[in-house]
């Protein structure tokens, strides 16, 4: 596959990844960075604003450490159905490694989608905390959440969620519209449309750009997600179920995409997915039931 | 950027959104029409108006008048000099009309106004209701030979035949001397000449034509037609020519006339002679009467004014109501009107005027003062129907409310995907915002187009239903207009417009408001 344009380095994060390359898989600088994130988690509200100001010396030893970019510490989520109460996540604590590719596994209803939408922060949990790259994003501004999300994280989804009044390169484009407004985008329009194209390109979809998502098959739109993920250049990409609506060789081809952008482009991908042997192509697998990080 | 994209799309891709516009679209439309037709009747209403009354008027509040009308328009002329374009004293008087119709005398109450000969100078706008084309560029109280337009002048040729007006005129006149003749000859009686006290009065109102009728020849206009001129020839032999005209007045064409299924029937034409009684100055008034020749016949298209005014020239009506004073050789007159040089400022001269002259004696008056209770009414039912109209669009906005949420929970999972991807609720707003902006640009633009066509074909539409339905949409005959007047103001157009687009505005905020509070995630589930 194509070198991949997304995490060169001449990306904005560029000299953020490019050192870590190096010490990817270091556990140990991840190990100390969480001991210290757990004496915060433990301490209440206080100590969790007063740990805000120690973001910046966390950052560098998040750098240094090479170690964890995102970090969900005693996540608990209660869904309301009417008068019951529908506990969903009962205390997860996660950690995502720079440069890795993680599945979550679990069976339906073990909370794994509603992990992800929190690590997306498209939710907000009941209790816990998240950390991304060494900054608290669970209490985050809405907007400072919606720029998070629109910069950093790139998501793709079981049902592609392409916009059908849009046509690919246009989908692609879409979070590029969002980030800029309307003159700045039209300033820069020629540039970022050759970005979307050659990513488009890269995920095999040169010759599709002008189609409307109907008519795409599964396979290509969930191409075009990935390409619209990862038109930001973020620093991970948040997949949740991505092969789970297509037959087991488009998936394993959509897989393989990942696994390529993983392995050429250092991107930190999580993946949540029911399915065992789509999991186990991951370099770890994290065990949700009923709510919890199981060991096993 | 991405909100004008999609919003574009939408757009294009929802066709149902822009039939819920149709109802803006007509509201507009309707409105502007209203207000242009509305406005055209209020305009058109107005000039006929004031083509009658002054824009102020200083009056007498007794009959009797005033002493020495010079004497007043100097002291107006002190107070609001800067105003006035022309003033002009006239003696307004209420007298009874009688003329013979087949031999009956008819009668009816009138309003008499004496005004001066060379006031007609000024009056340019009376000269154009006058039936004489040499009338409408001068004007003198004399009788004209014939040429009394045939038709409604401003009918074209939609209007009826006038087929009496043909004769009108010295022709007339002769003619009917010559019947009368003929007929009393039968009889075996004497030739009398025309009205009854006619021949007593004649003389006097020789002595105050004579001075115009020598003006006339120093006028260059009127040399060609000097042979035909009834005053000339009436100066060689003036008391032998029986046909020579008394006093001229002008009647309303109201008073001369009855309207029957569209058209006017005459029973009286230029060249016959009427007489009028009035009350003199004195105290207690006793009734006069004189015989005066119609010269000429006015139609201002005001019902209320061709019905009940009859013009006479000032002098001759001082002299036989009395209202001179032999002594110091002043007069008296009834009232002063007053033309100023820019009409807007009748009230603040009306003030003024009506502050300097003790109120007991004198009222002062604008032309709207005196119509007042018609403009109100006029005023009243166009801000009625302005009301009714916005209704309407009103109601758009409520369909327009309808379809936008439609479109939201249509759209719901979008709205998800836009949220997933970092857009903010008030991008999520702003897209249903300026979808609702973009339609009601829409929607306003085609009505505003729709309407102004219409106005501006309103008469080839109104001649195109008479046709279509064989019934008539606008009867000339009952509105005295041949065509539909009509007046577009930009100003109101583009109030329209803007109430249009607020509607529609207003109608997608709350739709736009329950999308950009739209949770990502179940927003994202919704199937």
């Amino acid at each position: 596959m194509n070198k991949h344009r997304t995490a060169n380095p001449a990306g904005p994060h560029g000299p953020t990844v490019a050192p870590l390359r190096s010490q990817a898989r270091d556990g140990a600088g991840a190990h100390e960075h969480a001991a210290v994130a757990t004496t915060v988690t433990t301490a209440t509200g206080a100590a969790a604003q007063r740990a805000r100001p120690s973001t910046s010396p966390d950052q560098e030893a998040a750098a240094s450490a090479g170690g964890v970019l995102l970090k969900a510490v005693g996540l608990k989520k209660t869904y309301h159905k009417g008068k019951h109460e529908v506990p969903v996540l009962r205390g997860v604590d996660l950690e995502v490694r720079q440069g890795e590719l993680m599945a979550v596994i679990g069976q339906s209803g073990s909370g794994k989608s509603t992990l992800l939408h929190l690590l997306a922060t498209l939710d907000r949990p009941d209790e816990g905390e998240i950390w991304f790259n060494g900054q608290r994003i669970d209490n985050a501004s809405t907007r400072q959440r919606d720029r998070l999300r629109n910069r950093q994280l790139g998501m793709i989804f079981q049902f592609y969620h392409l916009l059908p009044e849009l046509t690919a390169l246009e989908n692609v484009l879409a979070p590029l519209m969002i980030t800029h407004g309307f003159f700045s985008y039209r300033l820069q329009r020629r540039k970022l449309v050759e970005r979307a194209k050659s990513l488009l390109e890269t995920v095999g979809l040169a010759h599709r750009l002008k189609h409307r998502p109907r008519e795409l098959s599964g396979g290509e739109m969930q191409r075009a997600a990935i390409a619209r993920a990862l038109i930001t250049e973020p620093q991970i990409l948040l997949a949740d179920e991505p092969t789970g609506n297509l037959d087991g060789r488009t998936g394993q081809g959509i897989m393989e995409l990942l696994r390529s952008l993983n392995t050429q482009s250092n991107l930190t991908i999580v993946m949540v997915t029911h399915d065992s042997a789509i999991a186990s192509q991951a370099d770890r697998v994290v065990q949700l039931v009923d709510g919890q990080v199981s060991d096993s | 950027m991405y909100k004008f994209l999609l919003c574009w799309r939408y757009l294009r891709t929802r066709w149902i959104a822009l039939a819920s516009i149709i109802s803006v679209t007509l509201g507009v439309a309707t409105m502007i029409v209203v207000n242009a037709v509305m406005a055209g009747f209020t305009q058109e209403m107005q000039d006929r108006i004031r083509g009658i009354l002054s824009d102020v008027s200083f009056e007498a509040r007794s009959f009797n008048g005033f002493r020495d009308p010079e004497y007043h328009m100097r002291e107006i002329e002190k107070i609001v000099g800067d105003e006035i374009e022309v003033m002009t004293p006239t003696v307004t008087v209420p007298a009874m009309l009688s003329f013979q119709l087949h031999g009956e005398w008819n009668t009816r109450p009138v309003q008499l106004i004496g005004v001066p000969r060379d006031a007609m100078e000024y009056a340019s706008k009376f000269r154009q209701y006058l039936q004489h084309p040499k009338h409408r560029e001068q004007f003198r109280f004399e009788l004209q030979e014939s040429g009394y337009d045939r038709r409604d002048r401003h009918g074209g040729d939609e209007a009826p035949l006038r087929v009496r007006m043909e004769m009108a005129g010295m022709v007339h006149r002769r003619n009917m001397i010559e019947y009368r003749r003929q007929w009393e000859k039968q009889l075996g009686a004497q030739p009398a000449p025309p009205g009854d006290t006619a021949k007593a009065d004649s003389k006097p109102a020789d002595d105050v034509v004579d001075p115009f009728a020598a003006a006339q020849v120093a006028n260059p206009f009127d040399v060609a037609d000097r042979p035909l001129d009834p005053f000339a020839a009436r100066n060689d032999n003036a008391q032998a020519d029986p046909a020579a005209p008394l006093t001229g007045c002008v009647l309303g064409i109201g008073l001369a006339s009855y309207r029957h299924a569209g058209a006017e029937h005459f029973l009286v034409l230029p060249g016959d002679d009427i007489q009028l009684t009035f009350p003199t100055a004195g105290t207690p008034p006793k009734a006069v009467s004189d015989s005066f020749t119609v010269v000429d016949l006015y139609e201002s298209k005001m019902t209320e004014y061709d019905s009940s005014f009859i013009f006479v020239p000032l002098d001759k009506l001082q002299e036989l109501r009395g209202m001179f004073d032999r002594e110091s050789g002043t007069t008296f007159v009834t009232s002063i009107q007053i033309k100023l040089k820019d009409e807007s400022r009748g009230s603040i001269v009306r003030d003024k005027l009506q502050a300097a002259f003790p109120p007991h004696f004198y009222s002062v008056s604008t032309w709207r003062d005196k119509q007042g209770p018609l403009l109100a009414a006029v005023e009243m039912e166009t801000a009625i129907l302005n009301m009714l109209l916005f209704l309407i669009i009103a109601v758009a906005g409520f369909g327009i409310l309808a379809i936008f949420f439609m479109i939201v929970v249509e759209k719901t999972k979008d709205i998800g995907i836009l949220k997933s991807l970092g857009a903010h609720g008030s991008g999520i707003m702003g897209i249903f915002l300026s979808y609702g902006l973009s339609l009601g640009l829409v929607g306003a633009g085609a009505g505003m187009v729709l309407g102004l066509l219409f106005v501006r074909h309103i008469n080839e539409i109104r001649i195109w239903l008479g046709q279509l339905t064989g019934q008539m949409v606008f009867d000339p005959s009952i509105y005295y207009f041949y065509e539909i007047p009509t007046s577009v103001n930009p100003w109101t157009v583009a109030w329209i417009v803007a109430g249009a687009l607020a509607i529609a505005v207003a109608a997608s905020v709350m739709p736009a408001l329950r999308a950009a509070r739209l949770h990502p995630v179940e927003a994202l589930r919704y199937e």
